[in-house]
């Protein structure tokens, strides 16, 4: 039996996101290993048809594109009705959504309207005569389980950064078209009344190439200052642990974790950072980690590349001050 | 307003993972002499209750789905200000899926009669599927609206908060609604006093079993399931840190910042 891969890239009208190309490198892996059947894209969003020619070039080799004005990220129950439309049309063997708001929001629905099963944050998968098995962390990354989707169709959500993009591929040929579906008469229980945007300080976790975190060692919102002289040097975002954030040192929109960011830095320092499983689920995919702690025993040793046990207090200034120096001369 | 919270009772989370056992055979993690406690998101679900319920008054209802020793987190919740609690006790309905729990709530749903509003938590803090929120709204027909960190009362509706990238968002809908619940800064739980816990401990559960609820056994039992965990094993990580040495702090600071140009990584 031939089984289409679907995989579902909401964009908006200014950017196709990261998570999109992810997914695609995703449903070509999982193609790969299925052995027949196409990767296809559903790429909705308002005014997106643009983006169909880069997903081609990303591993689709189809592109079925909705663009209309009400698909936005605060409409799920119209993405929503849009995504079973489609899906009922397409009938394909998998669909694979971004473990994010919108995609663990829509992809559960989705499976319960379909009656189907759904595995979601899963960061890799193995099949065999077309069973998939979805590779997941459990226990807050304590441990990691198989689990498999029964019924008509099987729907999983991926974990962010758990697969690298494709590299585009210019050549490549794919078909890009319209889908009619009449997203005007999908009734909405939720209407959106406003957006409130906090100043956003500094450079954001998702671009920067260091991050240099704190976490609840730093002792009092005032140690995040000695962090941000770091990061200011560095040219580094700052991020925090889960304590960090509950207890107000850093917004919660700086948390690096399972629940929070998922970053994947060429630099991650790590500063009075324990090294819980479910901040390394958020941390673990950087290519270098720095850990600086005071106590030789804490787990976060065994997952960085560099460690200096100490106090926080005594290595950051010097470390900033040597950074400088490094910089500048 | 008449807020239900939907609640799972799980093992400490917060162990450290060289205390961390799993049964590789049950596909469980052992409990051993761990505690058990409220999963993080459920009781931040239950303070977003609690705060609503104060500024509009009506009741909290807890509802869970465990065996006896559920019971303690039930206490817990009503020491921390729930009014009513509801145990969803039956050995039919052990290890059903999403599918499975979502109907069992649904069935409590159903026989408590009116509610305003329902609130889970984002996701618990064991196997993390994040499905029985959205899974229950789907199957109640209800409004739905995921990730939400504090909801404000309106004439017949809710406004909920819901955190974003850049600040948040705030989304309407009508009641009854559902809402899965995330933290921020203004829901961080609030502590059971000493007195709220023996007060609590004295309170009689109601207890309904499968056949109170008029359960499907085609959708509850575990043979039913759509969402099987096959295989569970605990990673092995061999990774060598490589430590900086030095006399002092200062000095160790230094060294790092040396060693982290020669590998160009600044």
């Amino acid at each position: 039996m031939m089984m289409n891969i679907l995989a579902f890239c909401f964009a908006s009208a200014e950017e196709l996101p990261r998570a999109s190309v992810e997914l695609l490198a995703a449903a070509r892996q999982l193609g790969d290993k299925l052995g027949d059947g196409k990767v296809q894209a559903l790429l909705l969003g308002p005014g997106v048809e643009e983006y169909g020619e880069t997903l081609v070039h990303r591993g689709a080799d189809e592109v079925f594109t909705v663009s209309h004005p009400r698909l936005q990220y605060h409409e799920a129950e119209v993405v929503l009705g849009t995504l079973e439309t489609a899906v009922q049309r397409l009938s394909p063997g998998v669909v694979l959504f971004p473990h994010d708001a919108l995609g663990g929001d829509v992809g559960p629905r989705l499976a319960y309207r379909l009656g189907t099963g759904i595995i979601t944050d899963c960061v890799g998968f193995e099949s065999e005569d077309g069973l998939i098995r979805w590779l997941r962390p459990v226990y807050g990354g304590k441990a990691m389980a198989y689990m498999v989707a029964g019924g008509p169709m099987q729907l999983a959500t991926i974990r962010s950064r758990a697969f690298e993009p494709l590299p585009a591929d210019p050549g490549s040929q794919g078909e890009v078209q319209a889908l009619e579906i009449d997203v005007d008469c999908i009734p909405s229980q939720v209407s959106f009344v406003e957006k409130i945007q906090e100043a956003v300080e500094g450079i954001s976790l998702d671009q920067a190439q260091v991050i240099v975190s704190g976490g609840r060692g730093m002792g009092n919102a005032e140690g995040f200052s000695a962090l941000g002289a770091l990061a200011g040097v560095l040219g580094a975002a700052v991020g925090g642990s889960r304590p960090a954030a509950d207890l107000g040192w850093v917004p919660h929109s700086r948390l690096v974790g399972q629940t929070g960011k998922i970053v994947a830095p060429n630099l991650y320092i790590a500063v009075a950072i324990s090294g819980a499983p479910q901040h390394m689920a958020g941390a673990g995919s950087a290519k270098t980690i720095v850990a600086i702690n005071k106590d030789e025993d804490a787990p976060i040793f065994k997952v960085a590349h560099i460690g200096v046990v100490g106090e926080w207090e005594k290595v950051i200034p010097a470390l900033t001050a040597a950074c400088k120096e490094v910089l500048n001369g | 307003m008449h807020i239900v919270v939907c609640l799972k009772q799980i093992i400490d989370p917060e162990i450290p993972p060289h205390i961390f056992h799993i049964d590789p055979i049950k596909r469980k993690q052992i409990r051993g002499k761990q505690a058990l406690v409220i999963s993080s998101f459920d009781e931040v679900a239950l303070e977003v209750a609690l705060q609503l319920r104060e500024r509009v008054g009506g009741k909290v209802t807890i509802i869970t789905i465990g065996g006896s020793e559920a019971v303690e987190a039930l206490h817990t919740a009503l020491a921390m200000g729930a009014d009513e609690a509801i145990l969803l006790s039956d050995p039919a309905l052990d290890d059903s899926d999403s599918f499975g729990k979502a109907h069992i709530l649904a069935a409590a749903l159903r026989r408590l009669g009116e509610f305003d509003g329902v609130l889970c938590g984002r996701q618990a803090g064991d196997v993390e599927l994040g499905l029985v929120g959205p899974f229950l709204a789907e199957e109640m027909g209800l409004p739905c609206v995921t990730l939400v960190a504090n909801i404000e009362p309106g004439d017949g509706k809710v406004r909920l908060r819901r955190p974003i990238e850049d600040g948040y968002e705030i989304l309407e809908t009508s009641l009854p609604f559902l809402a899965t619940v995330t933290n921020d800064e203004s829901n961080v739980p609030r502590y059971a006093s000493v007195r709220g816990i023996r007060a609590a401990m004295r309170r009689r559960i109601p207890v309904w079993s499968a056949a109170d609820l008029g359960l499907n056994p085609a959708i509850v039992r575990p043979e039913a399931a759509r969402i099987k965990l096959e295989e569970l094993f605990i990673p092995k990580r061999e990774m060598r840190c490589e430590l900086i040495e030095g006399e002092s702090g200062p000095e160790k600071g230094k060294r790092l910042a040396l060693r982290l140009r020669e590998l160009k990584l600044i």
